[in-house]
């Protein structure tokens, strides 16, 4: 198993991607603290049946990203297990809205990036803290291609930019305590959050796509459970692509 | 181990750098206290201390003496 005894926090397990990598990673043999934004029964009920299906812990631990004294407790829970933390995936994010440059407003953007990139920045500042104790760990950022190739959505590509830019940043200062910073850039992905992208932009990115759909969940959790795993010993700094193909 | 022993023990540990050299300590005027040990060291004193220290008294952690200042605010005494 690519995570056999790693211990990961996984942000937005609730939904879209972050569920999908909830279930892989465990399959992957990985303890996990999920967070999530709004506690639900039926979702604690999903952690503890992949808990048992897998023969992992999964512990879900509720927080509002954007709140950085919620997070803060959300990561004393954390702490309070005394278990190391190998793997961060900052994958929470908003979608943004299609609109022209001049009709998105400021408070528009500064929402998406205080969930798509402050808040991913203070979470990686309190889980690379707890890493360093341990010389070792590794960050996958959720990005997107659109924060490489632009998009119609000024707030969001604008903030997953920032998020490359970040990674970056981090992957060069953090290597020398051993922790390998690096992000993912899906494509199109079949999820809740893209059901709300305009028609326009979605026929757009399909017909770039060598593939001529969208990924599933589950096809950018393996992608993240690789870079987070050993066998990405060398993989550092890189934003790594799982669009498709999208060639020009 | 006394607190001042854990704290001393933690720069030592987190910046590498002698017990005699731990009090004359200032944030980026020694190549042991740059960006990352200033992390490395921050982590070490939440670790030793058993608290979480806020972004703001991270920025001012700045020298062996501004750290005992910023302690006393979680309720440690050096």
């Amino acid at each position: 198993m690519l995570l056999d005894g790693k211990n990961a926090l996984i942000t937005g397990s609730a939904r879209g991607i972050g569920n999908a990598m909830l279930h892989v990673f465990a399959r992957e043999g990985a303890n996990i603290w999920a967070f999530a934004r709004t506690k639900s029964e039926a979702f604690e009920q999903e952690c503890e049946s992949i808990s048992k299906q897998y023969g992992v812990w999964i512990k879900p631990l509720y927080c509002e990203l954007t709140d950085r004294e919620s997070v803060k407790l959300a990561f004393k829970q954390l702490m309070a297990d005394k278990q190391p933390l190998d793997i961060l995936i900052n994958n929470a994010g908003a979608m943004g809205q299609d609109k022209m440059f001049q009709m998105t407003s400021e408070d528009e953007m500064r929402s998406i990036f205080d969930i798509n990139f402050f808040a991913v920045i203070e979470l990686s500042r309190l889980a690379t803290r707890l890493m360093a104790r341990n010389k070792a760990g590794a960050v996958v950022n959720i990005a997107s291609i659109a924060g490489i190739d632009g998009d119609s959505r000024l707030d969001y590509s604008a903030a997953k930019a920032a998020v490359i830019a970040a990674t970056r940043k981090m992957a060069r200062e953090l290597v020398s305590v051993g922790i390998r910073v690096n992000a993912l850039a899906p494509g199109l992905t079949d999820t809740d959050l893209v059901a709300g992208l305009s028609e326009k932009v979605e026929q757009e990115q399909l017909s770039k796509i060598l593939l001529k759909r969208k990924a599933k969940p589950e096809e950018i959790a393996n992608v993240a459970a690789f870079l987070a795993s050993d066998m990405a010993s060398y993989v550092v700094g890189q934003v790594w692509r799982a669009d498709g193909g999208i060639l020009s | 181990m006394t607190n001042l022993e854990k704290y001393v023990n933690a720069f030592c540990e987190s910046l590498e750098v002698a017990e005699a050299e731990v009090a004359s300590l200032v944030y980026g005027e020694s190549d042991a206290w740059d960006s990352v040990g200033h992390m490395s060291l921050v982590a070490a004193l939440e670790d030793a201390f058993d608290v979480m220290v806020d972004m703001d008294d991270i920025i001012d952690l700045s020298s062996f003496e501004k750290g005992k200042e910023i302690l006393r605010k979680y309720d440690v005494e050096i």
